[in-house]
């Protein structure tokens, strides 16, 4: 029988801490044949699963160009959460996937892409960022803006410092006033003001962001200012989500399912919703 | 040309029939006093006098609580067995129209993209034998939403009862003919007189397309009037368990770290955890915003994503709603 609520046996390759009681899993399938042909876009996401406790949603954080593995970011919060962050290296977890849609990276060709990112936002738009880094010379200019509460909240740290080294990437990172540490070299402030006084070109460009609801409005309304169309921005939706296959009814968004005809949606599409967010 | 006929007399027989072949009978019976569907062995099981069972028999089909795998969690890492689902053949006795006309809303959602064998193997197995209402009551509104007791989309025979209590049966789909014809013994041929269907009075005022046009507004999402509506809405959630439509569920993991079960759980949208994100953030966070899902799921998302009723006017949420909070009072308000 096929059985969609099965999940694959992943094994925990690694592990990292990205910020408090926020860390990184490096999976790898138990079944051989699965860990070679699986295959994934930028934008989707999986179930992931403790067993005893349940199953997570969460974006798939690495990127389709690294084969081989999946990466997932998540913030310790809750009991699926907890149980998973009390995993070590070696164990072994489930994962159901990819589902959903994904970033149309391959109609970016030739384009500026600009990321806006805040806080445990930055994962799902790390997926495309590498994406994109892997194939730079099918893409303009990059610019990476990237915000958190704190100093200590910014995840991936290692990657940014290679960022910000990379001559072909324009980062710009902040943290909330009063986030920032006495060395902390990059700016304060909000991200919507950052982004903002980056002002990135809108001309051929499409930007993506991904962050708390909060900050996504904001980050929109900037992006119309600076003159992108709303046809151009992409953002990924998240809402609570059971079975990740458009049946157990609960993350709709009005008549939408994010599971299904999301979770990446552009700004056109967003506002044509019901305000059910 | 003659009828078929199931003789009154012959209901045991057909039970027996059935129930020899190796499947099981669903059909209203009493259990603590109300009319429910449940699984019976015998003719003088089956409640005579009833208007609608308690409970939709969807938990035939997808059942309340239902293992998808078990795991066991060693030394040696993470034994884990999908659970595979053997139905037996089931008949589901004295479905009313209303209900059987539900089933192809349950489909829909149960197999658009992926599909779940655990609903689609069951109803696979399943025969729907519908007895045509010959009574209803207020909470009856079938006509309302655009069918009636003559309806028989669902419906893999459909019976009407005659006045000495038999049944002149007509099997609708080829499932309904394979039935007939695999339980052909306790079927007979004559003739007979119909008693008078009963069809509830269409409520004036309410119009399902009025409805549509006003909830495809987006604009009018945020219409106050949600809130003064469904005030006196308690959460309970009874409506959606008793719905035959209503198909949330949860997905949960029971047992312990080391071996365990995972279940698929109804759930229902009118709870607050429904939808609460691990942030703490609320999409529904209040109680009109839950009530106003499911009136939309069942007049603007389930008839445009599925082409399938969302609501098919059996009353049971009306029946069983403790603040006595009537769907039909909102189509009318929504039918403005």
């Amino acid at each position: 029988m096929n059985n969609i609520y099965l999940p694959n046996l992943v094994t925990i390759e690694d592990i990292y801490e990205e910020a408090p009681d926020v860390r990184s899993f490096r999976l790898v399938f138990k079944d051989q044949k699965l860990r070679d042909s699986f295959e994934f876009k930028a934008g989707q996401f999986g179930l992931y699963s403790a067993f005893g406790l349940g199953e997570s949603t969460f974006c798939i954080a690495s990127s389709p160009t690294r084969k081989g593995y999946i990466q997932c970011t998540f913030r310790k919060t809750g009991r699926v959460t907890g149980g998973l962050a009390n995993l070590s290296i070696g164990d072994t977890m489930g994962f159901r996937g990819p589902y959903g849609n994904s970033f149309p990276v391959d109609e970016w060709k030739g384009k500026d892409i600009v990321f806006i990112a805040g806080g445990i936002g930055l994962p799902p738009v790390r997926s495309v960022i590498w994406n994109v880094l892997d194939r730079r010379e099918d893409f303009g200019k990059v610019t990476v803006v990237y915000g958190a509460k704190t100093v200590a909240d910014l995840v991936y740290k290692n990657e940014l410092q290679h960022w910000e080294e990379r001559n072909d990437v324009t980062l710009v990172q902040t943290v909330d006033p009063g986030g920032e540490t006495p060395d902390w070299k990059g700016k304060i402030g909000f991200v919507p003001t950052v982004l903002e006084e980056a002002a990135p070109g809108a001309n051929n460009a499409v930007a993506v962001t991904c962050g708390p609801p909060i900050m996504i409005k904001f980050v929109l309304n900037t992006l119309l200012k600076l003159g992108f169309n709303e046809n151009s921005v992409y953002t990924t939706l998240e809402n609570k989500m059971k079975c990740g296959v458009g049946k157990c009814g609960r993350c709709n968004v009005g008549d939408i399912y994010v599971c299904k005809e999301g979770p990446v949606y552009t700004a056109a599409e967003i506002k044509k919703m019901y305000n059910d967010f | 040309m003659a009828d078929k006929l199931l003789k009154k007399e012959n209901l045991g027989k057909l039970i027996e029939s059935v129930l020899g072949k190796g499947g099981r009978f669903i059909a209203p019976s009493t259990d603590a006093r109300q009319v429910v569907f449940k699984a019976v062995a015998k003719a003088e099981d089956l409640a005579s006098d009833y208007i609608l069972a308690r409970n939709s028999y969807k938990e035939f089909l997808f059942p309340q609580t239902e293992v998808v795998a078990e795991f066991t969690v060693g030394k040696d890492g993470v034994d884990l067995r999908g659970t595979d689902v053997n139905p037996k053949d089931t008949v589901i006795f004295g479905s009313r129209p209303c209900e059987a006309a539900s089933l192809s809303a349950l489909r829909a959602v149960f197999t658009w993209d992926f599909i779940d064998e655990f609903y689609t193997k069951r109803e696979d197995k399943t025969v729907v034998l519908t007895v045509a209402c010959t009574k209803g009551d207020e909470a009856c509104f079938c006509t309302t939403v655009g069918l009636s007791p003559e309806t028989k989309d669902g419906s893999d025979v459909y019976l009407k009862e005659t006045e000495s209590g038999d049944y002149i049966i007509e099997a609708v789909t080829d499932k309904g003919k394979a039935f007939v014809e695999k339980h052909a013994a306790v079927f007979e041929d004559g003739s007979a007189t119909a008693k008078p269907l009963f069809i509830p009075a269409k409520i004036e005022g309410i119009d399902l397309d009025k409805i549509k046009e006003r909830l495809a507004k987006t604009e009018n999402y945020a219409d106050p009037v949600w809130g003064e509506l469904t005030k006196k809405c308690i959460g309970c959630g009874a409506c959606t368990f008793v719905c035959p439509t209503c198909h949330c569920f949860d997905i949960t993991d029971e047992g312990t770290a080391f071996e365990g079960e995972r279940r698929k759980n109804w759930d229902s949208c009118q709870y607050e955890n429904f939808t609460l994100h691990a942030s703490g953030h609320n999409p529904r966070d209040f109680q009109h915003k839950r009530w106003r899902n499911r009136f939309m799921c069942k007049f603007n998302y389930y008839p445009n994503k599925f082409s399938s009723k969302g609501c098919v006017g059996c009353g049971r949420c009306i029946r069983v709603c403790p603040v006595r909070l009537d769907i039909t009072e909102v189509m009318e308000a929504m039918s403005k």
